[in-house]
């Protein structure tokens, strides 16, 4: 895992964006980039460069799961690790994500060393597939 | 009253002409009138009772649309607030952390560096004009250390201020409640009124997007923190 890599942060609220550059920055990842929606990221994932994908659920114009979708349906990003910081808790959402092809699945509310573990466990498990 | 009454009396009438009987004539004619108008009194009774009911139903909708006209808006208008504020509240601490947080580990590197600098005094590493200089990044690392907790004091003050969105939002979401508590119950009269009754629940697909949930413990199918997730996703061989 290497602490330059260019990490993606999807959310339509600017204020957990912030959040999550904040405590990405104190993880020691400063590269980071944002969109406030599926439908804005996509295009700025698919111009290229970014390692990691950290995305919300709940989004208006285009939802989190289906940006995940998108993802791993097209031929450069199917491999891109994405981890999804959202309030959705049902069971059934959880599975899909899982489904889908998610890295991580966090919980909001979350702590900081929530984040840091499942960035951690994400990297791991590419490390030792690879 | 009867066909056969009817024929009665139309006879009855045409008799009482035919002998040139006026006042005869005139009374069976007032008795058909009469019989007329009692059907239409009640016809008219009928019409007067559905106006009433349609009229009565009509001012509830007047309350819905005042409800509509201006309560909901209103609450509209109150729930934007919120947002705004919560927002800015938000960002006026990040501000504040993000202020602070460098502060706070320029203190911690330079402690960390003058605790290196004393051990290596203490154990007689340290030579004249090096234990001089170590006197003056003392002298200058106080005056920091003062300086920035000010800066810190000032910055937790600012934080703790910027709670203060808490009271003026409680205040503004009870508005509300209230606005919703009256769309519901003149809702409930109008569907009174107009006899409705209640369409089934409408399916939500199993993975729509909720928001975080209320009550999680309660709820069977919602993971209840990070926990839960883990556990569910291990299950699933992640």
């Amino acid at each position: 895992m290497n602490k330059d890599m260019k990490i993606l942060i999807v959310d339509d609220f600017s204020t957990m964006r912030r959040i999550i550059k904040n405590l990405l920055r104190d993880l020691g990842f400063t590269n980071t980039d944002e969109a406030d929606d599926g439908q804005t990221a996509l295009p700025k994932l698919e111009a290229g460069g970014f390692d990691f994908l950290v995305t919300d659920w709940n989004m208006p114009g285009m939802q989190g799961i289906d940006l995940l979708k998108a993802v791993r349906a097209h031929p450069d990003l199917k491999e891109l690790p994405v981890l999804m910081v959202t309030a959705e808790s049902k069971r059934e959402q959880i599975i899909e994500a899982a489904q889908a092809g998610v890295n991580g699945y966090i919980v909001k509310p979350f702590t900081a060393a929530t984040l840091k573990e499942k960035i951690d466990k994400i990297f791991e498990r590419i490390e030792t597939t690879a | 009253m009867e066909n056969a009454t009817r024929l009665d009396l139309a006879s009855g009438f045409l008799e009482a002409t035919q002998a040139g009987d006026d006042e005869k004539a005139d009374e069976i004619l007032a008795m058909i009138a009469a019989e007329r108008e009692s059907r239409l009194f009640e016809e008219i009774g009928k019409l007067t009772r559905q106006l009433h009911d349609t009229l009565s139903s009509v001012r509830i909708d007047s309350d819905l649309a005042g409800i509509a006209e201006h309560e909901i808006p209103d609450a509209k208008e109150r729930l934007n607030f919120v947002i705004e504020k919560t927002e800015e509240a938000a960002n006026r601490t990040m501000d504040a952390v993000e202020e602070i947080l460098p502060l706070s580990e320029t203190i911690r590197t330079r402690a960390g560096q003058l605790q290196q600098d004393w051990s290596r005094f203490q154990r007689r590493e340290m030579d004249v004009s090096e234990f001089r200089k170590m006197g003056d990044e003392l002298v200058d690392f106080l005056n920091e250390l003062t300086v920035n907790s000010d800066k810190i004091h000032t910055g937790l003050n600012d934080i703790l201020m910027a709670q203060d969105f808490q009271d003026l939002t409680g205040q503004v979401i009870r508005k509300v409640i209230t606005v919703v508590q009256d769309v519901e119950s003149s809702l409930v009269n109008l569907i009174r009124a107009t006899g409705v009754s209640a369409a089934p629940k409408k399916q939500v697909s199993e993975t729509e997007a909720e928001g975080p949930q209320l009550n999680a413990e309660n709820k069977e199918n919602v993971m209840n923190g990070q926990d839960d997730v883990d556990d569910l996703l291990s299950s699933l061989g992640f």
